[in-house]
């Protein structure tokens, strides 16, 4: 092995060095400093990524139009282009209505977000907001929708922040079962085999006599999420040797989310 | 070095590429990778020191953009993913002969190779971390599927990249001689 490899192996074992020895707050100041970096390509790419799908949700009307009637395709296009674009518009005042509506009547002080980006990885489920620290967002602060809980805040940086989603195995939701005294941890799974996730509600009583539709609320134990958020319906329960097990749906959709809230405490 | 340096911001554009990449649910929800299919090549076209860079780079940037910290815990410490790419990439590099007889197949298949083993050794991780080490169905789909996706993409990459290296007019293997 010649000089410069040695050197260059010495120099990489150092540096190799210094990243195992950081602890989890040097980690997230980190993650937090790099997430700021690469704000502005993130930010960018989420507006790119939305027109594209944009053009391709024009382009397929236009497939139909071809079909339906051939001889007024070029009047039918501009008109359907026209349309789209009011379309879009409509779409987009509707949810920032809905969403402000949800903000006013919300028992919780809440601080509107959009998504950025979702998972990129294959065993965690995350997903990046344009709201950071300039915006008053702090690490653990829970994050919903109109519909229900959507996970919580695990990294910040000014601009920019990650949310942990109800459907990652490490989002342990403390929760209450509507018409029920039955409590118990709802979490996601470790591998989400189809489109939609489902949740596991663990360390409930062999006894809870759960029905498919009943809600599920956060309790409030805990202290991260506050009492009354929705998280889901039960879909099955069983029993197991030591607890019974509910699997919920989730109450969000969370692989079509736009916007969402943060929570910041209550009104 | 301005291909390694162009080698740098390809991984850059691929790492954020892969945010708005979403998982195949066709292929049990298996995630698109594309930054081990670059680091892989660079592996085999850079130096020794330049790919210890390059797998350095590549890991802080998985481990940064990955991991998370939860509850003052983090799963996967920062640096696995460093450890990880620079040992890969180090058996990719052993192989620079083959690469130099123009044998592109040993980086397809190695690629997917690798890259199934990033996401199974991160698995394994987080099993450790998390407990029931459970492989099911959809679980190896998950290791396997970002593998075979590599190997679709590797040949496309490497002729990209290949082309790149001529444009920049970087000279691949000093040590061809020795090779051939």
């Amino acid at each position: 092995m010649s000089r410069t490899n040695i050197i260059a192996l010495l120099i990489f074992g150092a540096i190799l060095g210094y990243f195992l020895s950081f602890g989890p707050e040097s980690t997230r100041k980190f993650k937090a400093g790099v997430y700021q970096l690469i704000a502005p390509f993130l930010t960018g790419g989420s507006g790119l990524q939305k027109q594209i799908t944009s053009v391709r949700t024009g382009l397929k009307s236009l497939e139909q139009l071809e079909r339906e009637n051939a001889a007024l395709q070029v009047e039918n296009r501009t008109l359907r282009a026209t349309n789209q674009g009011l379309r879009d518009v409509e779409h987009e005042v509707n949810r920032l209505r809905h969403a402000l509506n949800y903000r006013e009547r919300s028992v919780f002080k809440l601080i509107a977000a959009e998504v950025v980006t979702r998972d990129s990885s294959t065993w965690w489920r995350t997903m990046t907001i344009d709201r950071g620290k300039r915006d008053g967002i702090e690490t653990d602060m829970p994050v919903a929708t109109d519909v229900g809980l959507v996970g919580k805040v695990t990294t910040v940086s000014d601009s920019i922040s990650v949310v942990l989603l109800i459907s990652d195995e490490n989002c342990k939701v403390a929760a209450s079962i509507e018409g029920s005294r039955e409590q118990g941890i709802a979490s996601g799974e470790r591998v989400i085999a189809g489109l939609n996730p489902f949740l596991n509600l663990n360390f409930l009583s062999k006894q809870a006599d759960l029905k498919p539709g009943q809600k599920v609320y956060t309790s409030g134990v805990g202290g991260v999420f506050p009492s009354g958020l929705l998280i889901g319906a039960v879909k099955t329960f069983r029993v197991r040797e030591l607890d019974g097990q509910a699997q919920l749906t989730p109450a969000v959709d969370l692989s079509h989310l736009e916007d969402v809230f943060v929570v910041t405490g209550r009104k | 070095m301005i291909f390694f340096f162009l080698l740098v911001v390809l991984v850059l554009i691929a790492q954020i590429a892969e945010f708005f990449i979403p998982a195949l649910p066709w292929l049990y929800n298996a995630h698109v990778y594309i930054v081990p299919v670059i680091v892989f090549y660079g592996a085999m076209a850079l130096p020794f020191p330049l790919m210890l860079a390059l797998a350095l780079y590549a890991g802080i940037l998985l481990d940064v953009l990955t991991v998370q910290v939860i509850g003052g815990k983090v799963e996967i410490s920062m640096g696995s993913s460093i450890l990880l790419y620079a040992v890969l990439a180090g058996f990719m590099h052993g192989l620079r002969p083959l690469f130099a007889r123009g044998r592109w197949e040993v980086h397809c298949i190695l690629s997917g190779i690798c890259t199934s083993l990033i996401v199974l050794t991160q698995y394994l991780m987080i099993t450790f971390r998390r407990g029931s080490l459970v492989f099911t169905r959809e679980i190896w789909w998950q290791i396997g599927g970002p593998g075979l996706i590599a190997m679709a993409m590797a040949p496309i990459l490497f002729w990209f990249l290949q082309w790149m290296g001529r444009v920049t007019a970087y000279s691949y293997l000093p040590e061809r001689g020795r090779f051939e």
